[in-house]
Order: C-alpha cells, then sequence, then structure tokens
C-alpha cells in the first residue's frame, strides 16, 4: 500500500515551499496532489529531475461524490512506480476528511498529517469569524505542526490545541518530518539518546470501538509511551484519545472520523485486537 | 397571423392590467392582452385566428425555475426512485414510501418488472424512514440482479452481491478501508468516491447521460416551465455538459429556455480569476435561440444543506459539529471582486447563516469600493438567515433566490437532530424578505426538490412539512407574491424580466395553462393544480395528464 501525507493549513502558511522541499528531497518518486484553487505554484524542474508527477486537483461537484478528484487521481497512480503520496489539502479542508482517503481509498494507507502554521498570523486566525473553526480543526487534527516564523504568543496558544509542534529551524530534512519515528522522538521528549529506541504503529479501523477495550489493551502494553487519536465509538459517539504516562484521556470530538490512534512504544506490542 | 388565446382568466403578473380576457400572440411575441374586444384595433387589421383550446383555463406567465442542475438531473433521471415523499414524474408518481417493509415490496415490484438494464440502480433510500441498508437485505430480496442503493442525500450507495461482482469489487482490494464496510456492501464519503468510480461507467456513459437530459426535458415541460436556469454549468464536465444540452435541446419540440451560469471555480481551473473571467466573457458567442449565457457566474460559500455542512452562526448545530466552507473568504472575495468590478451579476450559493453573512460582508465591501446599482447580487438557496441579514440584503440590492422546499422536507428532522426548532422552523425566511423589498424567487435545485413551481409556491404559501404541520406562519407569503417569485421576479433574478416574467404586450409569448386559479384555490391545493399545456413562444405544447 502507497503511504499517503495529507499536507494541512490556511493560505499563506507555506504548503508550496514544503512541498517543493519535499519533491527537492525525495529519492524516491514521489506524486504531489496540489489544489488548484490557491496560490500553489510547483516548480516544475525539481519533479522533472526526480520522476515524481504533480496532478492538480478541482472541486466540481459539492453536493456528492460523482467527480472526485482525489479519488480519481489515486486511482490513476495505481501501477505506476510512486512510492510515496503527499496531498496538499486546500486552505479551507479540515485534513481529517482528506486523511480519510489514506485511510479509505483502496491500495493507499495514511501516512500522516502535517499541518502549517504561519507563526504572525495565526493568533488572528484563530479568533477569525468565519474560519477560526477550521483552523483551530486544521492545527488539532495534525499529527504535527511545522510553525514558520514562530512569535512567542501564538507558540503558547498552539501548544494547547496539539502539542507537537516542530519549529521551522530545528527541521534540518523535511522527508525525514514525515518519517514516523521523527515525529514519534518529538513526541516524547527531548534526550536523544532515547530516541533510536521508540517506535511507532498505528492502528485503524471502519468498525465501532469499545472504549474499554482500547483501556484494557493499554494497560496490557505497559511499554506504550503515548497514544493519540480519534476513535468511533459505538452509537456514532467520536471521540479524541490522549494518552500519557500519567493517564489516559478520552474527550468528546465533533469531528466525524474513523479510528485512527498512534501508538509510540519501546520494544514490542502485543497484536491490535479491537 | 395573429393567434388569440381567450381564457377564463389571464393573470398577467402586470400590476398595470393584472388580469384580461385574452392575449393575442404573432411570431412568437405578445402583441396585446385585454379583451376580444379591446384588442378589435389590431384583429381589424390583420389576418388572424381565435384559438378557444384554453378557454376554460387559467393562463399564468410560463413559470420559471431559476436555479437547477441538468447535469445532475442527468445522473439521476434514469435511476428508480423508491422515496419517503411523494416525487411527480411525466411517467408516473413515486408515491411516498415510510417504512422499511414498504420500501422492500416497492424494491421487490421493480426489480419484478424486466425494464431494468444490467444493473439495477434505485435512488432515495433514507435510513430514518427505510431502515438500514445491507448486503444481506438486499441479498434477501434479489440474489442475482445487480442492485445498487442510492441514498437520498447522495453521500451512500449499497450493493448486493451480484452488483459487487459485476463491478469487480473484491474483499482483498478494499478491506482495509474504513469507509467502505464490505460485509454490509456500504460505500459512504470516500469509500463512495470509490464506488463511483467503479459506477461511472454505467452512470456517465454518454447515452445515459443523454437518456437523463431528455427525461429533464419531459420533466421541465411537466411542471410548466418555459425557462430553466442551469445554476453552475461545469459541475461534471463543462463541454460535455454544453455541448450534449446544445444537441438535445435547440430544436422545435424543445417547449423551454435554458439560462447557462458558469461555475466560475471550473472555469478557473489553474489559471487565474481575470483568466475565468475572460473565458467567461467570451460564452455568449456559443448561445443560441434557445441556449443563452449572460453576463452573470455562480460563486459558492458553504456547503450543502442536506448534508448539514451549512456554515452556521453561533451558537451552530446540537451535536456541536461544524459546516464546511467551498471556498476561502479571502478566495471568494478575490473572485467577487473581479467579477463585481467587470460588471456581473454574482450568484452565491449560501445555505447557512455564517456562509450568508460571508456574501453580506462582500457584498457590502464591493458596494463601499465600487458602488452599483441593480446589480444582480443573488443569495442562492437561503437555508439559514437572520431577520438582521435580510435587512442588509436589502439596503445592500441585493436579490433572494430561495429553495422553500428546504421547510416542507428537513424543518421536522432539522427541529429535532440538527439545529433546534426556533431556527428549523424559519428556514428560507422569505416573509421577511418580501416584507424588506427584496426581488424573492423560488427555486428547485433540482435533484434537491422536485422541479415543480407550482410545488416551490406551495411550500412558501403554506410552509406544511411533511408531518403536516406549518413551519412559521409569519414566515409565510401570499398566494400573489408565490405566483410573482416564480414567474416574473425569477425572470428579473436571471436578467430577463425585459422578455419574459408577465404577461403583456412586447413579451415573449410563454405561458403556463392551469385548470384552477392559483390565486383563488384553496392555498393548500395549488401544488396539485393540474397543469393541462405550456406555450413556448406562441407554441402550445400539451401536457399529458396521467
Ligand atoms: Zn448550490
Ligand atoms: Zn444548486
Amino acid at each position: 500500500m502507497i503511504p499517503v501525507t495529507v499536507v494541512a493549513g490556511y493560505l499563506g502558511s507555506g504548503k508550496t515551499t514544503l512541498i517543493n522541499k519535499f519533491l527537492k528531497e525525495a529519492e524516491s518518486p514521489i506524486a504531489v496532489l496540489v489544489n488548484d484553487f490557491g496560490e500553489l505554484n510547483i516548480d516544475a524542474e525539481l519533479i522533472d529531475n526526480q520522476e515524481s508527477l504533480t496532478l492538480s486537483l478541482t472541486n466540481g461537484c459539492v453536493c456528492c461524490k460523482l467527480s472526485d478528484d482525489i479519488g480519481v487521481s489515486l486511482e490513476s497512480l495505481k501501477g505506476k512506480d510512486i512510492t510515496a503520496v503527499i496531498i496538499e489539502a486546500s486552505g479551507i479542508s479540515l485534513p481529517i476528511n482528506i486523511a480519510n482517503y489514506g485511510l479509505s481509498w483502496p491500495g493507499f494507507s495514511l501516512k500522516g498529517i502535517l499541518a502549517l502554521a504561519d507563526g504572525q498570523s495565526i493568533g488572528s486566525l484563530l479568533e477569525d469569524k468565519f474560519v477560526g473553526y477550521t483552523v483551530k480543526g486544521q492545527i488539532e487534527q495534525a499529527d504535527a505542526i511545522l510553525l514558520n516564523r514562530s512569535s512567542g504568543l501564538s507558540l503558547e496558544v498552539l501548544k494547547g490545541l496539539n502539542e507537537n509542534i516542530f519549529l521551522e529551524e530545528e527541521v534540518s530534512n523535511y522527508t525525514d518530518l514525515l518519517s514516523a519515528k521523527y515525529y514519534a522522538n518529538h513526541f516524547i521528549g527531548d534526550s536523544p539518546k532515547e530516541h533510536a529506541s521508540f517506535q511507532s504503529s498505528i492502528f485503524t479501523s471502519n468498525k465501532p470501538i469499545k472504549r474499554d477495550d482500547i483501556k484494557k489493551y493499554l494497560l496490557l502494553n505497559p511499554n506504550i509511551q503515548r497514544a493519540k487519536g480519534w476513535v468511533c465509538e459505538e452509537n456514532g459517539i467520536y471521540s479524541l484519545l490522549q494518552m500519557t504516562p500519567s493517564g489516559c484521556n478520552f474527550s468528546p470530538s465533533s469531528f466525524k472520523s474513523q479510528t485512527r490512534i498512534v501508538f509510540i512504544y519501546t520494544g514490542k506490542l502485543s497484536p491490535f485486537e479491537f | 397571423m395573429i393567434t388569440v388565446f381567450p381564457a377564463k382568466s389571464i393573470i398577467t403578473m402586470n400590476a398595470s392590467m393584472p388580469s384580461a380576457e385574452a392575449v393575442a400572440v404573432r411570431d412568437g411575441k405578445i402583441i396585446e392582452t385585454g379583451t376580444l374586444e379591446s384588442l378589435q384595433p389590431w384583429l381589424s387589421k390583420h389576418d388572424h385566428e381565435i384559438d378557444e383550446q384554453f378557454k376554460n383555463s387559467f393562463i399564468v406567465p410560463g413559470l420559471i425555475d431559476p436555479h437547477l442542475h441538468p447535469s445532475m438531473a442527468a445522473v439521476l433521471l434514469p435511476t428508480y426512485f423508491i422515496t419517503a415523499m411523494e416525487w411527480k414524474m411525466p411517467w408516473g408518481t413515486t408515491p411516498a414510501t415510510r417504512s422499511p417493509t414498504e420500501y422492500d415490496e416497492r424494491l421487490k415490484e421493480a426489480l419484478s418488472k424486466p425494464t431494468h438494464g444490467e444493473l439495477f440502480i434505485t435512488w432515495g433510500h433514507h435510513n430514518l424512514w427505510h431502515g438500514p441498508i445491507s448486503r444481506s437485505r438486499l441479498n434477501s430480496i434479489d440474489s442475482k440482479t445487480p442492485i445498487v442503493v442510492w441514498n437520498r442525500s447522495f453521500h451512500e450507495v449499497c450493493m448486493n452481491d451480484a452488483a459487487l461482482e459485476l463491478l469487480e469489487i473484491k474483499q482483498e482490494d478494499v478491506e482495509n478501508a474504513t469507509q467502505i464496510d464490505f460485509e454490509k456492501g456500504r460505500f459512504y464519503e470516500i469509500g463512495l468516491g470509490y464506488a463511483i468510480q467503479k459506477l461511472n461507467p454505467y452512470i456517465l456513459a454518454p447515452e445515459v447521460f443523454k437518456e437523463g437530459l431528455l427525461k429533464l426535458k419531459e420533466v421541465v415541460h411537466f411542471g410548466g416551465q418555459t425557462t430553466i436556469a442551469d445554476m453552475a454549468v461545469g459541475l461534471f464536465d463543462f463541454e460535455a455538459e454544453l455541448n450534449t444540452q446544445a444537441a438535445l435541446y435547440e430544436n422545435e419540440d424543445t417547449p423551454f429556455r435554458v439560462e447557462l451560469i458558469a461555475h466560475a471555480t471550473v472555469m478557473q481551473k489553474g489559471n487565474s480569476v481575470e483568466q475565468a473571467e475572460e473565458l467567461i466573457a467570451k460564452l455568449p458567442e456559443r448561445n443560441s435561440h434557445r441556449l443563452n449565457f449572460g453576463k452573470r457566474v455562480k460563486l459558492f460559500t458553504d456547503g450543502a444543506f442536506f448534508s448539514q455542512v451549512a456554515q452556521l452562526m453561533e451558537p451552530g448545530y446540537i451535536d456541536g459539529h461544524h459546516g464546511e466552507w467551498l471556498s476561502t473568504p479571502e478566495q471568494f472575495e478575490d473572485n467577487a471582486r473581479v467579477f463585481w468590478n467587470k460588471g456581473y451579476a454574482i450568484h452565491v450559493h449560501c445555505t447557512g447563516d455564517l456562509g450568508l453573512e460571508l456574501a453580506v460582508d462582500t457584498l457590502e465591501k464591493m458596494q463601499d469600493e465600487r458602488p452599483r446599482f441593480n446589480h444582480g447580487f443573488t443569495i442562492e438557496h437561503f437555508g439559514l438567515s437572520t431577520p438582521e441579514q435580510i435587512f442588509r440584503l436589502s439596503k445592500l440590492g441585493a436579490n433572494i433566490s430561495a429553495n422553500a422546499y428546504y421547510v416542507h422536507e428537513l424543518s421536522d428532522i432539522y427541529s429535532n437532530d440538527s439545529v433546534g426548532f426556533e431556527r428549523a422552523s424559519s428556514m428560507a425566511r422569505v416573509g421577511t424578505s418580501f416584507r424588506e423589498g427584496i426581488t424573492t424567487t423560488l427555486h428547485s435545485d433540482f435533484t434537491m426538490a422536485p422541479a415543480q413551481p407550482l410545488m416551490s409556491m406551495w411550500v412558501a404559501v403554506n410552509r406544511v412539512n411533511e408531518k403536516g404541520n406549518v413551519m412559521c406562519e409569519e414566515e409565510r407569503i401570499t398566494p400573489q407574491q408565490g405566483l410573482e417569485a416564480i414567474t416574473i421576479n425569477a425572470a428579473r433574478v436571471l436578467g430577463l424580466d425585459h422578455e419574459i416574467g408577465s404577461i403583456r404586450a412586447g413579451k415573449k409569448a410563454d405561458f403556463t395553462v392551469l385548470q384552477e386559479n392559483p390565486l383563488e384555490i384553496d392555498p393548500l391545493k395549488i401544488k396539485d393544480i393540474e397543469i393541462k399545456a405550456t406555450v413556448f413562444e406562441g407554441k402550445v405544447f400539451n401536457i399529458k395528464t396521467q
């Protein structure tokens, strides 16, 4: 299955620059699905060098899936020599909606959601009467945030929404940013020595899951350091799971997402049996 | 040669002469309305015939549906309808089906007829009425015919074993996909996209698309319409949509015209808004007699009302979920500015009150930057709104094109499960918009609601929902306003009021012939008035009664 990464973020958050960096760094061919309505300009030269390809997305019909551009693009990649897909979410997309392609399009899997935020504008965007909620969702739903042009104030605000924040200056290799390991390490803490031993696994499911089963599983595997994700429970309840060494917490979520939990652990995990 | 049509009454929608007894027509245009006596100065000097076929009927201006989607209709109409609401179609009425057992019976009955093709697709399933659908339920009804059940909201399909086999959807290919429940045969959201890809060869095949557009032609005539607007050409494929409509509708036996409004973001595809505007500016070069592009464009703010993704202001949805934007406010404003400055009438799809707020704020900004009068900025759909927004819309000179059918189908469920009674009962606030003096029309957004202007008028006048309850009587409009909405106001909103929308000397001879007077009949019967015929540019097109 081809891994899919979603790059989310509001207008002006730097998605173009980041995607160009991915294309430049990629060692094997990747496909980039870009949104046609934004500001995105892909550097054509970078693509030629890499045998990578770019497909552009439009949104045709708003009421049905009769013209599903992302789906059509993913389907067209099957059988091509592509090792990874990056989807640029449009500025108004909630990343989970796009990530659902990674979770639900046959032949693909979701690697992660990376959201970009511009330190100068994120504070006011979060307060915006029209898009405040959307931008908040982009930050909350991401596995990692890349913050450009940090400013003290917004960093505090952002940490309250998502603790896994990278500052632009601490990233040396952008492709690494997508590897679960890189952000797994970041998740846990600062000691570079311990990093090597952490691993991460992602559990996804399309069936409702019992909260108690997850709790039991966490107790059974004390080597799990962190867990975070969305859980679709029975009776159509959606919740956000956050587990740290100090405890496990389920909070109600208004995002209708399928179950997807990222586990960060050392050693071995027992098989998922939810 | 002048043809004179006497009638029991001609309701002209021309305030200077609201009713008449006869109308004289020559070369597709109205010469004069009045009485047989008052028409004499014309008749005594020119050849004429008196056509008495409507002498026991009522003539109103040709009805107009100012917002529907021929391409969506073309996809939907070839499917078999089993729906919770009654749908009147030229080929028969689909009765309301309101329980799981009834649903299964209807499905069995349909499958027993030999008329369906290789793949049987039915549309209209709704969990609340028809119970959860699954592969095994469908298998038990018919395991040999490939069946696809398409949800009323278009957001889910369910298939039986035979359909999965025909479409070559295998368990091993889809088992990791979280929005595909293979065991139950259900495909939703992203999974639906996958299923639709497999279904596309069947539903978007050129022959099927043509069949659908030909069926729409019957539907439009049956609804008494002589003008419709395709309010977003390019939903699937701009060229195919335009060329197929031109091939099928530009001929003598089509009893209506189509006003075409381009979907701005589709025209933009990869280019700047300015480039999109240049392309749209050239579209009138492709106009023909019945198909016309004017200086108008379609933009979008928030998500679909039926799917509960309209953007709402506080206090939002009961369950705390939020709606969706279809473009960022910045992009919306940039697009609006380009078209505003070039003098376009901008039609904005907005469904929730926050989506509407964006449209109103933007219009206010445009008026500040570069004031315009009679600019035709139109709010399309008008699901939820506040009285204060309507006041602002009135001051800013906007028009409103409302989908009043929301009140009928959704106000009860949305009271309980979506936004609560106060806001659900006041969706499509057309009473306030008439009181504020806004040019207000009604549309079907077909396939979202039946393409029957008399049905739209009936809902707006009565506000009776599917449970039979009157929802917000203060927002009801009078029959007179209702008829204005689907005739002269619709023409104004499409910028065609100099040619159609009322019956007066000089306008096109477009009429709808009714068996009852819609202004005098019990308002609860408006939707059931028999439509006898339409007249398009002077030519009579009879409607077969079922
Ligand atoms: Zn719309
Ligand atoms: Zn529409």
